[in-house]
């Protein structure tokens, strides 16, 4: 009877992560398919990578100083990106060096900062692959607020984005801060990339990043469609990948990852 | 009346003189050439004229107010063609989305164009000749047609000032021609200025009113009638430049009479 319990209470608990995970994933997803259509479009994937590696260094001060919270990491990228996007525009410097430097220093940094938490023995891999048992409950308020504000920006800004993208000099003529933009959509982009990290991990979330629109583009040649098959290959990949990990108990980052990339497989049979 | 007046502006960077006194004005309805060789300062003075560069010294006004105040408070009232090679050609957009990119308004991605728009583009895209490709994918276009659709798009707010940095990249002779007869008739019968940067210094001198050979300073700024031409282009380009001037209106070039449109 007592085992019965357990189990069942074990049933539902399972159930619990599995759709928090999900709702997460996807919520975070949503907005991500959307600025991937920038970020390819820019030529900006790289972008992904050196901001998710830079959360690094912020998980790590977070354990040494004791406090697990998604306010380190979230700090750390939203400066990171912050510098990423100075040292281009004014310093001259190529968007996809300064991103390395950032990339190495803030792993080095956390690695560091790692090894001087005593007794640390935290999960390493799942910071960098994903580990589904950490995106709890408590995380589900501050992701509804970062999905809707995320959505806010980009889908108000959506033809001031588009104008910059096409060229920048076009924007500036009519009226688009085009700076100030450029800064708010990085400081956007960390935050979903912070929130992505704990389902899917700091290595593979530029999947998050990049696969939406490659799915997009081989199967529709309009920017609306490109967006949407994005949004929809995205919901697929969490739902999905969530669902065969605990079935078939793999990781679910990378299981995400693997379906996200048979989909894009996929997509070359529609491919335009 | 001049719209536009400019007067000493230099521009340095990094301690070099892209621009030196550069003083010229430029008349409401004019069409003006600005030729000269690579690294001239072409396309830096057109980008001053457009308010996105400020001049180290010297000023620059359009109706009296600097150019950034000018594009500010008068939103469309400038029309601008950026270098071909700077825009972004790969976007999955079709050419009615590129003719109406300007049009901001928040939450776009959910609204669909209205009526007037579209007809406003349609109808742009058929003086510059491209309307049958609207629903073309951008990326699916040669460059020619692509620098049309652009012109297409730089009228779509009917501005005052059409500020266009080498349309004719690209564009073959035949369409060249037309390009040119369209907007020598836009200046003549809409009233509009057009400033425009270009290679073509032959075939441009039949249509234009002023030409502006410009490198880093400004040599000569006059009709093109009464240009020294041996002497303007040893001096702009350093060297003995074969031209070929236009002196009248080439028949055999200009496009069939369906498309020789009296007004726009």
């Amino acid at each position: 009877m007592e085992r019965d319990a357990i189990a069942a209470f074990s049933v539902l608990k399972m159930t619990e992560i599995l759709i928090n995970a999900t709702l997460i994933g996807i919520l975070v997803a949503i907005p991500l398919s959307f600025l991937s259509y920038f970020v390819v479009m820019r030529k900006m994937t790289f972008a992904g990578v050196g901001i998710a590696h830079a959360s690094f260094g912020g998980i790590a001060l977070g354990f040494l100083l004791g406090y697990e919270s998604f306010i380190f990491p979230l700090v750390f990228c939203v400066l990171s990106s912050l510098f990423i996007g100075f040292l281009y525009k004014k310093g001259g410097f190529s968007e996809d060096s300064v991103i390395d430097v950032v990339f190495v220093f803030s792993m080095a940094f956390g690695i560091f900062i790692l090894s001087l938490s005593n007794g640390y023995s935290g999960n390493v891999l799942g910071l960098l692959f994903g580990d589904i048992l950490s995106v709890n409950k408590s995380y589900i308020v501050p992701v509804l607020i970062v999905f809707f504000l995320s959505m806010l920006f980009v889908s108000y800004f959506f033809s001031h984005l588009n104008l910059i993208t096409y060229n920048e000099d076009l924007a500036r003529i009519n009226g688009v801060r085009v700076d100030l933009l450029y800064y708010l959509f990085w400081i956007v982009l960390s935050i979903l990339i912070v929130f992505s990290i704990r389902l899917i991990g700091i290595v593979l979330v530029n999947a998050f990043l990049v696969l939406p629109t490659l799915i997009g583009l081989n199967v529709s040649k309009n920017f609306k469609g490109v967006i949407g098959v994005g949004i929809l290959s995205s919901i697929v990949s969490v739902a999905g990948g969530v669902a065969i990990s605990y079935y078939v108990n793999t990781p679910t980052g990378a299981t995400i990852v693997l379906l996200f990339f048979a989909l894009w497989m996929l997509s070359f049979l529609f491919k335009i | 009346m001049n719209i536009i007046e400019a007067k000493n502006i230099t521009l340095i960077r990094d301690n070099k003189k892209v621009l030196e006194d550069v003083s010229f004005d430029v008349g409401k309805g004019e069409f003006v050439a600005i030729i000269g060789p690579n690294g001239a300062g072409k396309t830096t003075l057109v980008k001053i004229m457009t308010g996105l560069l400020k001049p180290s010294r010297g000023e620059i006004k359009i109706s009296g107010v600097e150019p950034d105040n000018f594009i500010s408070k008068r939103r469309g009232a400038v029309g601008y063609l950026p270098q071909k090679a700077i825009v972004n050609w790969n976007m999955p957009l079709k050419v009615l989305d590129v003719v109406l990119i300007e049009k901001l308004s928040p939450f776009s991605f959910f609204r669909k164009y209205s009526k007037e728009d579209v007809e406003r583009a349609e109808y742009w895209l058929e003086v510059f000749g491209i309307k049958g490709k609207m629903n073309t994918y951008i990326k699916d276009l040669s460059g020619g047609e692509q620098q049309r659709v652009s012109l297409a798009r730089c009228m779509f707010n009917e501005p005052e000032i059409l500020i266009l940095d080498e349309p004719n990249t690209a564009v073959d002779a035949v369409y060249n021609v037309k390009i040119y007869e369209t907007l020598r008739k836009l200046c003549d019968n809409r009233d509009i200025t057009v400033i425009m940067v270009t290679h073509d210094i032959g075939a441009v001198t039949m249509y234009v009113d002023k030409v502006m050979c410009l490198n880093i300073k400004l040599h000569c700024h006059s009709s093109p009638s009464t240009i020294d031409y041996s002497d303007m282009l040893k001096k702009v380009y350093g060297e003995n430049v074969n031209m070929v001037i236009h002196g009248e209106r080439c028949d055999s070039c200009v496009f069939g009479a369906k498309n020789d449109r009296n007004t726009y």
